[in-house]
This record gives C-alpha cells, sequence and structure tokens, in this order.
C-alpha cells in the first residue's frame, strides 16, 4: 500500500519541467497529463481531454452523434484560469481575451477555435438549443476578467491535429499592462492514447 | 459501467478534485452596488421565486450546472452554509442553468440539497446577469443590489465568506455599499 502511494505522489507531481513557468504532471487515477504556467498573477492549467470523453460529455448535452464526433476529433483541453492573489483591495485585475492566444506549431501560428465561431457551426447544422447553451457555457469564454481569487474553468480549442505538440502563447492584461508567456508542450488527447491508459 | 461511462465518471471526479484545497476565499465587491436583475423561476416543486420578494434579507445566487465540476465541488460547502445561513436572514437560491428537472434530480441524488434549485432551462434569465461562467455566485444586499460576486467554486461554509454574508445582514440597511 505504501508503495502504491508513493506511486501515485509521484505521478501527481510535477514530473518534467517543460520551460520557465510550464509544469507538466499526470493524474495516476485517468492517465491524462495536465500543463501548469504560472507568472505573476496568472495560473493557467490545460488538461487533456480524451476523444471518448468529450464524445460522450457532448452527446449527454444533446449533441447529435455527428457533432459529437466532430469534436472529439479535435483539439481541446480543459483549461482552468486563476487569478492567485488573494487581496481584493490590492489586485491586479487580469484581463483575458482568447482571440489574442495562438497555438504555435513548427509550421504554423494560428488562433485558437472560438465559441462564436462553433456557435456558428452548431446553429447552421440545426443543433438543438439545449444542445447550443450547453456549449455555450461549457467553453472559456472568450473574453472575461479575473479578480483575485476568481477562476473558471471551460473547454479551450485549438487547430490542430490531436496528438501534435502544440505550444500556446498565453496573452493576458493585469491592471491594464499586456503580458504574455508560452505553455510548452501540451498534447491533445488522442484515441490510441486513451487504449493505452485502459490497457 | 461502459468504458465511456467510467470516463466520464472518472473525469468529472478528477476534475472536481484536482484543483481542490489551497484555494483562495475571497469575495470582490461591486462597483457602485448596481440593483440585481429581477429573477422569476420556478424551483424543483414548482414553486415560484421572485429576487425582489427576498427585499429585506441578504441572498446568495449561484448559477451551476450538473456538468461542471467547480459546481459539483462547490455544492456540498453551499448545503454546510445553508444551514449555518438559513436562520439568519439570510436566503440561498441556486440557478441551474440550461438543463432540465430530470437531470437535476439524478444529481440530487449524489448530491442533496436543501435550498431552493431554480430551474433556468433554456438560460433567458441567466443571460441578464453579468455572468461569464459557471459556477458564478452573487451576494444581493437586503436592498436589492449586487455587492460581491465569486467567480469560480468557493469553499462556502469558510469562516471568511460566512462572515462576509452576515456583517452584510448586520450592516445598516443605508450603508451596506462596499467600501472599493
Amino acid at each position: 500500500m505504501q508503495k502504491r502511494s508513493s506511486l501515485a505522489l509521484a505521478l501527481l507531481l510535477p514530473v518534467a519541467t517543460a520551460g520557465a513557468g510550464t509544469e507538466r504532471f499526470v493524474d495516476d487515477r485517468t492517465g491524462v497529463a495536465g500543463w501548469r504556467y504560472t507568472s505573476g498573477a496568472i495560473r493557467v492549467e490545460v488538461i487533456q481531454r480524451l476523444p471518448d470523453q468529450t464524445r460522450a460529455f457532448f452527446l449527454a448535452r444533446g449533441f447529435t452523434r455527428e457533432a459529437a464526433d466532430h469534436l472529439a476529433s479535435r483539439c481541446l483541453f480543459q483549461t482552468i484560469i486563476r487569478n492567485t492573489k488573494a487581496d481584493v483591495a490590492a489586485g491586479p485585475k487580469l484581463g483575458l481575451d482568447l482571440s489574442e492566444w495562438r497555438a504555435l506549431t513548427p509550421k504554423a501560428e494560428r488562433p485558437l477555435l472560438l465559441k462564436d465561431q462553433w456557435q456558428d457551426q452548431w446553429q447552421q447544422r440545426g443543433e438543438s438549443q439545449a444542445a447550443r447553451i450547453a456549449f455555450q457555457w461549457a467553453l472559456f469564454p472568450t473574453e472575461q476578467e479575473f479578480l483575485p481569487g476568481d477562476w473558471n474553468m471551460g473547454m479551450t480549442t485549438y487547430p490542430v491535429a490531436p496528438g501534435e505538440p502544440v505550444d500556446i502563447r498565453v496573452v493576458w492584461h493585469e491592471d491594464g499592462t499586456r503580458h504574455s508567456g508560452i505553455v510548452e508542450g501540451p498534447i491533445c488527447g488522442h484515441d490510441s492514447m486513451a487504449r493505452e491508459i485502459l490497457q | 459501467m461502459s468504458n465511456t461511462n467510467r470516463w466520464t465518471v472518472g473525469f468529472l471526479l478528477l476534475s472536481a478534485s484536482w484543483f481542490a484545497g489551497a484555494e483562495v476565499q475571497t469575495l470582490t465587491p461591486i462597483r457602485e452596488a448596481p440593483p440585481a436583475p429581477e429573477l422569476v423561476l420556478r424551483d424543483l416543486d414548482g414553486k415560484t421565486h421572485r429576487l425582489s420578494a427576498y427585499r429585506g434579507q441578504v441572498v446568495v445566487v449561484n448559477f451551476w450546472a450538473t456538468w461542471c465540476p467547480p459546481c459539483i465541488r462547490e455544492m456540498p460547502s453551499m448545503e454546510r452554509a445553508w444551514q449555518h445561513l438559513r436562520d439568519e436572514n439570510v436566503t440561498m437560491l441556486a440557478v441551474n442553468v440550461g438543463e432540465d428537472a430530470d437531470t437535476v434530480f439524478t444529481f440530487l441524488a449524489d448530491y442533496p440539497v436543501t435550498f431552493p434549485l431554480l430551474m433556468d432551462e433554456d438560460a433567458s434569465v441567466t443571460r441578464s446577469w453579468p455572468i461569464r461562467g459557471l459556477p458564478t455566485t452573487y451576494i444581493v444586499d437586503r436592498r436589492g443590489r449586487l455587492v460581491y460576486q465569486a467567480v469560480g467554486g468557493r469553499d462556502w461554509d469558510h469562516p471568511t465568506l460566512l462572515n462576509k454574508i452576515l456583517e452584510l445582514r448586520d450592516a445598516p440597511a443605508a450603508t451596506t455599499a462596499i467600501a472599493h
């Protein structure tokens, strides 16, 4: 039992430092990995989502099989963004606009796929209102402010193939001053990874 | 349980627990303390709740969904907070965003709560509030004004939060605007 506990602890601890500000970690229960970037008052965490997980989530929210499969074939990360400061009066206020973020691969630098773009697709495909409402709240807001102690969790989507490594350039504003950094090396979840974890 | 369901349950639990602990417990004062948007919704028993009818009480208004991991995580702490506050001239309302009653009833089997759960199935009421993500919680003062917000989950029975809510209840009605 002690050995098992030690293993679990080791798996939850950062197992690699992928670059300044980025830690990679793995959950022993599910095998998925996450990447945590911290700088100043902001902490950004992107966590793998496996295609089956995404498919099940959106089917349960009322999406058609076709739309759920489409989402499951894309690169999605569960994303948590937090203002790590504790003093509301002292600030700072973090401002976030995901349209400023970029997915960086050796071949290209591309903007994220944002909520409005997806919703246009769902409208055209005739997805149900219930599905579109759930999607609206499940995806990370394109713009948001975070005061000390505030945080949010939602999916972010990237125009890269599942399994392809990607760096993410994150941009935020601290009391109006623009900052940026790189979350280095996240890898989107993919089907073969799920099979390996389940074995 | 199928593999898909196993993954879904596993990931929800993972997501709910991954970021547990060591979280900052803050309530952010809202500048100018604007009037709270009206909220008229039915609870699971079919009873209509109107926010303005609670004028004279402090009201905690939480927006949530059953698929939202931080919402799930904070729900038991809301129930514990409710046990402290229910006899203290404080009301707690949790607005479910975009789901149906069957879904919420199923959720309650695992997360029983005794404060009113209001249903906003088409999210039309939620859209009239300044909410960007779930969960978000507002504290409405006795004059019906939005005085605090909490973006993201909290431990609602944490003394810091309970004290702020009770201080608001005890503040003279004419002076409940929060210093910024």
